[in-house]
Formats: C-alpha cells, structure tokens, sequence
C-alpha cells in the first residue's frame, strides 16, 4: 500500500513536471504577448519592447525556463502581471466560487442522473428506459453556455428568481454568493448529469445479470433491496469514476459557464489569463489544475478500497 | 475661434427617454445610493497613464484627474488647472496655474512639485506622453502653484494630450508614482476602495473632493459626487451584458450589440442608448513593405471596396451606421470633404484590376490581419475580401485573437492590411495613422508637410484648414481606409439620470432615484 501510495506520489511529480515543461513553451510560442495587451491599442512597438525588457520577456525561452524552475522548486508561482499579486494568491481568490459551483453541479448531476440511471436499468428495454437514454444524448449535446442563456432569461429576467450573473458585490454574504451559484450549477449540473446516467445504467446492466442478484431473488429478497444493496453496491466503481472525472472538469473550470455568469472562478481566470497572455497565471493556474487532476484520480483509486473489498494495491 | 456646435449630447441621438436619461435638473438628483455599472471585462490595469485602452480610462477617470478636460463641445477646459494656461507669444511657455486646495485621496494637498513629477512620469511612461516628450524641453515648478511647460518648438495638441484621458497625463502624489502603480491615490471625486479581479471594482465618494464651481460641461465643470459608491463590474460576455440589463441587474451596461436594441425597447428596468456617432473602422495599410507599400496597390484596395456593402454586414441597420469619408462626421469642428470626391464607396472592381495591373501585383497574396474580439472586424473583412478578390487580389485572412493582433501589427513583413477602430477623438493628433511609429508606418514628405504645419499652428481658428490639407494628404496617400461611421449602443435604468451619453461614459454627476 506504501509503495502504491509512493508510486502514485511519483508519478505525480512527472505528471506535473511534463505538464509545466508543456505549458510553459505553448503559452510562449502562441503569438501574442502580455506588453502589447496591457499597454493598449496606440501604444508603439518601442513602448511594448520597453514593457517587454521589465517583465523579463525578452530574454532567451531557456534562461526564462530555468528562472521559472528555479522559482517553482522555492514553492514560489511568480507573480501576475495584471493583477500585480501572487499566482498562488490570485488562484486562491478564485478557488471558493469554483469549489461550490463544482460541488453544487455534481450534487445537482448525481441528484438526477443516480436515480434515472438505476431505475432505467431496472426497467431496460421500457419507454421509460428509452425516453431516458434519449434525453440523456440530448443533455449531453446542449451546450452549456446556450443552457446557460436560456436559465438566464427565464429563471433570471422573466420570473426575476435569480441574479443574471456575478458572484455578489461588495460585503456579500457566503449564502448571497451562493445565491447566485444556483443557474450556473444547475446548467453545469444538467449537461453533466448526462454522461453520469449513462454510466450508471450501463454499470447498474452489468451487474443486474449476475448470478448473485438471480441468488438474492431466489432467496426471496425485496426487489429495492435487491437493487440497491446488491446491484448498485457493486455497481459503484465505474460511477465513481466518472463522478471523479466529472469533478476534476468542473474544477479545472467550467470555462464556458463561468463566462456566461461572469463568475470570478479559476476557468474564468485562466479564460482571461490567456487572452492577456499573462503567463505566470496561465502556467500556475494549469499546474494546479492538473495536481488536482491527479489528486482526485488518486482518491477515487482508494475509494475502491472502501466500495470494493477485492480490490488491493 | 468659431467653434461649431457640437455636443456629445446634441450629436447624440438616445433613441429612447432621452429626456430622463440625460438632461434632469441639479435640483431633481438626489443625494446618496449606488449604481452598479456592467463594463466589457476587468482592466488590464489600474494605472491611466500606461495603457491607452479605453476600459481603463471609463474606469479610472472616476479617482485620477489631468490638468485639463473636454467640456461639452470638445474644447480643451481647465480641471486641476485654475485657468486655461497662459501661453507665449511664440507659443513655446505654457504656465499653469493650479487650483488650490486639492487634496488626494491619501488627504495630501496637491501641489505643483506632484504635477511636475507626474508629467514627468507621463513623458517617460505614456504613448501619449512620449509623443508629447519629443517637444518638451523642460517642465519647471515655478512656485507652489504654478507649474511652466517649455516647448522646444510649438506644438498645438498638447493640450489636447494633457486633458485626454487615456495614455492620461494624470496627477499623482510625487510619492506614489512607482511603476508599476501599487495604490491608485488621485485627486478625483471618488477613490478605490476594492477590487476584486473579475468580480467588481468598488469606488466610493472622496470626501475630501474640491470640485469645480458652477455646472456640469461635459466631463469639465462641477463634478457632484452625488452616488455614495460606483461599482464596476466585469461582465465579458455580451448576451449576459444585454440580460443583465434587461433584469435590472445593472444600472448602466456599456457596449452591447446593437442587434439587441429591439430587445432592450419598452422594458422596465433599461432604456436603450444609442451614441450616435461613436466611432470609425478603419482598414490600416502596411506602407513600409510587401505588396501594400505600392501607392497603385492601395488605391486599387480603394477602388474596390464597398464601405457600404461592409458596413451593412457589419452593423445590419442604418439606424447603426453611416456612409461617410471624413474622418470627422458632421458637428466637429474638424469635419471637412476635403480629398473625399470619388474615393469613397467606389466599389469598381474592374478599375482597381487596372490599377493592380499597374501596381505590378496581380496574384500576389494580400494578408487581412483581423480579429473576431470584435465581430463588425470580422464581418467587414469577410465582405472586402469578396470584392478585393473580384479585382484579382489573392486575399489571405489571417484570423487572430485580439492579443495576437497587437503583436503581429508591429511586425510589417506579417501583414498587409489590418483592421482597427477608434471612437472619435476629440483632437486629430491623437489619430494612430497619423504617427510615423505606428503600425503602417506611413512616412512620406506629403504628410510630413501636412501634418507639422498642423501640429505647429498655434492658432485653434487656423488648425480646421490645416486638418483639411492632412485630410487631403491622407485620401491621396491611402495609408488607410476610413470604412464608415457607426454607433455604440448602451443600455441605462430609468431610475440612473444625470450620465450624458459619451465615448468614455462618466458617472460624477449620476443619481439614482429612491
């Protein structure tokens, strides 16, 4: 188990590694560069050269690289260049919004998707299985930014039930903030409840046929005992994956999403980030994105410990 | 000097409650409230004097102040100045007198060693101010509250520079000047108090504030710091912009799609505004190199083009745009015909084939370096690009994100054309095209004769003339093609009165009714 946990531990570290190494040529061979952006439309190309040569941008892609290495290895993100604050400090800012709209999807995706999965596998071959499976496909083509619209002008502007967009202005309360989570989770959650029920009625089949549910019959056990107990126990494994991937998206950013509610999370600072080619955000803001990737990959991985006795490591 | 009337406010059409939007009595605004303002994203900074994006002189006119503003009709008024300056007969010294009692937000009292130290800083940092450096001798604090500009030569647009509000020469502490800006402290009527990237930036009144006495000039004048607190908030995506004024979220929501105006007709929360005109596309060409280095070429770009056609892609309705050719519409004092006859909306593509032939650049490749940031640049290029075609160009757009834009402009081997706008300006030396630095790099005796005789002329009655003979250069010359007029639409609560509609929209003198 130590030596799994190691390995993992490892694996991480070179996961990140390729992912800085990658990162950091692809935001700086993309053309564009963050002088020209801050200083505006009119300024000359000798103004940007000059703001070039204070950000240290004009020096060669090595030495920026081994400078950028140097920094990481102190724990140290940089500094951004348009919000003139830590990496690691602006990501912090941004991590609440993320998290509960993150949570709040998934709680809203499981809500739905749990449920209709199991009860369509149960009834497979049904119109409820059929009408199920078909709107799953469409929820699974919607995109969420026209999703998001469309809440918006009806739970938001006809019936005036939610805020447009933003996350509350000054002094607003954690329950105001999360007030105006609600459209955007609720887009997010429909779009991925889609992928989730699919998984969870094509998991629930799986199990469904095994000999041990026909045994648990047999022995005249109660069909939602049967189903829950059983099937759906045993079921879990490829749920929670995708639950874990779906989390990890979310986390990454609903970039889209966090755009249309103009919601100040970490897909809209990297969305921004990467328009202004403010790079130490673009770079730590993607490190931290794919450490949280890989975390949550290695949580699930010992949640099957907990769901699936056979499993060992 | 004969200035003609023109107003923002009278060169601007509110399509809607234009009444109540605009023109309340001072006695009807009340006192205190806040209104909440949805702009085009979050700034690229804080500081006024670094960038020349317009984002940031919307947001940070509110804390910093210049020397000198616009009032209504775009003439040059004193705002930390006390009075116009008193220029020399040569015109080479300017001294300014300072208001006195100013104080900063830090509750520092202004004085003219700040303004010294300020305008220095704006020579060394702003575009705007460098383009000034080059005529400045010296600037001199000649006593606590007098400040003396010397001019190498004369140089008619600084005052023009000093009062415009990007690339701005503001006044700052000579304390807090670092660069980059770590505390924006100003002189102006309200100050920061937060600002959460991507979530809002929070002003509130400066208590401390002297404003000018009298009424209200455009953005000269009293300011009456009537709202108790402003908030900007960042809102990127358009539709949400149009919702959010639709819900009465937002108060007051700059630069929305004008295919939204019928939406935001007859609702309750938001009346629509419409700036009419607010700005030009323009089509700027590579002079220095490649195939638009070619006078013949360019002209055949011209000849070819249809602005309307262009402009009906990119704005749809007439309500939206105009055909026009000079570079400043009707009310400016600067509008003139001048070089305009037959070079305009020409839109024959068998004559600019002549004209390429001559040229020498039949099938040569002709790069349209443009942007979808802003949809009508996309749209205008599509429908060049058809015509120009039809002439025998062997048109190549290049499709880019705004950011690649910038930084491929300054590059002449990568382009041949791109596309840009501006809003109207209030003075025509602070036009990009007309700088030899600027991407497309026109450089020739034709407009350096034009353009030194006007930035050397003293005299404001003789400066119209003189911008008609730059005008003139410009049409023969085609270091750009100027595609149009077209209009900005906002959207305002009826509730909000006292914002006149304007390029850079101020809210000083807002209110909110209870």
């Amino acid at each position: 188990m130590n030596r799994y946990i190691l390995q993992r531990f490892l694996g991480m570290l070179a996961v990140m590694f390729v992912v800085v190494t990658v990162v950091f040529v692809i935001v700086r061979i993309a053309p564009g560069d963050p002088a020209s952006v801050m200083l505006g439309p009119d300024a000359t190309p000798a103004d940007v050269a000059a703001l070039r040569t204070r950000l240290g941008l004009d020096r060669p892609l090595v030495v920026q690289y081994v400078l950028f290495l140097g920094q990481l290895l102190r724990g140290d993100l940089g500094e951004s260049i348009f919000l003139n604050k830590p990496v690691l400090s602006a990501i912090a800012d941004r991590a609440e919004p993320t998290f509960f709209l993150t949570l709040f999807s998934l709680a809203i995706a499981s809500f739905i998707a749990i449920p209709v999965g199991i009860y369509a596998a149960y009834r497979r071959g049904s119109l409820f299985d059929q009408a199920t499976t078909t709107v799953a496909m469409l929820a699974a083509s919607i995109p969420s930014f026209w999703l998001g619209l469309l809440l918006i002008q009806w739970l938001a502007v006809r019936f005036g039930v939610f805020p447009v967009s933003g996350y509350g202005g000054p002094g607003a309360s954690l329950a105001t903030r999360l007030y105006h989570l609600v459209l955007p989770a609720i887009a997010l959650g429909i779009v991925s409840s889609a992928l989730i029920l699919r998984f969870t009625r094509a998991s629930m089949l799986d199990v469904l046929g095994d000999d041990y549910i026909r045994t648990a019959r047999s022995k005249g056990m109660g069909e939602f005992r049967v189903v829950m107990r059983h099937a759906f126990k045993n079921a879990l494994i490829p749920i929670l994956t995708v639950l874990g991937l779906t989390a990890a998206l979310l986390v990454s950013g609903a970039v889209v999403t966090e755009t249309v509610f103009s919601l100040p999370g970490v897909g809209s600072l990297v969305v921004s980030a990467v328009l202004r080619r403010d790079y130490p955000v673009i770079q730590g803001a993607l490190l931290v994105v794919a450490a949280l990737y890989v975390i949550i990959n290695f949580l699930i991985d010992m949640l099957y410990l907990v769901v699936d006795p056979r499993v060992r490591y | 000097m004969k200035v003609l009337r023109r107003t923002l406010l009278a060169g601007t059409v509110a399509l809607a409650g234009v009444a109540a939007l605009s023109t309340a009595p001072a006695w009807a605004q009340a006192k205190g409230g806040v209104i909440n303002v949805a702009t085009v994203g979050e700034p690229p900074t804080l500081d006024p004097m670094v960038s020349t994006a317009d984002l940031v002189g919307i947001i940070t006119q509110h804390f910093y102040e210049t020397l000198f503003t616009f009032d209504k009709n775009w003439k040059v008024t004193p705002l930390l100045a006390e009075t116009m300056p008193d220029i020399s007969a040569d015109g080479k010294v300017y001294t300014i007198k300072l208001r006195q009692g100013v104080t900063f937000h830090d509750g520092s009292t202004m004085t003219s060693a700040d303004v010294v130290a300020s305008l220095k800083r704006w020579m060394d940092l702003a575009s705007r101010g460098k383009q000034a450096a080059g005529f400045i001798a010296g600037v001199e604090a000649v006593d606590g509250a007098t400040v003396k500009l010397t001019l190498k030569e004369p140089y008619a647009p600084l005052l023009a520079l000093l009062a415009f509000n990007n690339a701005a020469a503001v006044i700052m502490p000579a304390g807090k000047m670092e660069n980059p800006l770590k505390e924006p402290v100003g002189t102006g009527p309200y100050k920061l108090k937060e600002r959460k990237a991507d979530q809002y930036i929070q002003l509130v009144r400066h208590d401390g504030y002297k404003s000018r006495a009298g009424e209200p000039d455009g953005y000269g004048g009293a300011r009456k710091q009537l709202l108790d607190e402003i908030r900007f908030v960042p809102v990127p995506d358009p539709n949400t912009r149009v919702e959010g004024a639709i819900s009465g979220q937002y108060d007051y929501v700059d630069a929305l799609p004008v295919e939204a105006f019928p939406r935001l007709q007859n609702q309750k929360a938001t009346q629509p505004v419409m700036l009419k005109p607010f700005g030009w596309p323009v089509f700027v060409m590579n002079t220095k190199q490649g195939i638009m280095s070619n006078l013949d070429a360019r002209l055949a770009v011209r000849t070819a083009l249809s602005e309307e056609d262009m402009l009906t892609a990119a704005f749809g309705s007439k309500d939206f745009f105009a055909l026009n050719a000079a570079y400043f519409p009707k009310g400016y004092v600067w509008n003139t015909d001048a070089g305009t006859e037959g070079a305009y909306n020409i839109a024959d593509p068998e004559k600019a084939k002549g004209l390429l032939k001559k040229a020498g650049s039949e099938g040569k490749p002709l790069r349209i370096l443009t942007s979808r940031q802003y949809e009508f640049h996309y749209k205008m290029a599509q429908v060049a690009a058809e015509y120009l075609k039809q002439a025998g160009f062997a048109v190549e757009l290049m499709v880019v994100d705004w950011a690649t834009l910038t930084q491929r402009r300054t590059d002449p081997a990568l382009w041949d054309i791109y596309i840009t706008h501006s809003p109207f300006l209030p003075e025509p030396a602070l036009t990009g095209i007309l700088s030899e630095a600027s991407p497309g790099w026109w450089s020739t005796p034709g407009r350096k004769k034009a353009v030194d005789a006007f930035n050397s002329e003293p005299d404001p009655s003789k400066r119209p003339a003189l911008w008609a003979e730059v005008q003139k250069v410009i049409y023969a010359e085609v270091p750009a093609i100027k595609i149009g007029d077209f209009n900005a639409l906002s959207a305002q609560a009826p509730k909000v009165t006292g914002v006149d509609p304007a390029p850079w929209p101020y809210f000083w003198n807002a209110s909110v009714s209870k």
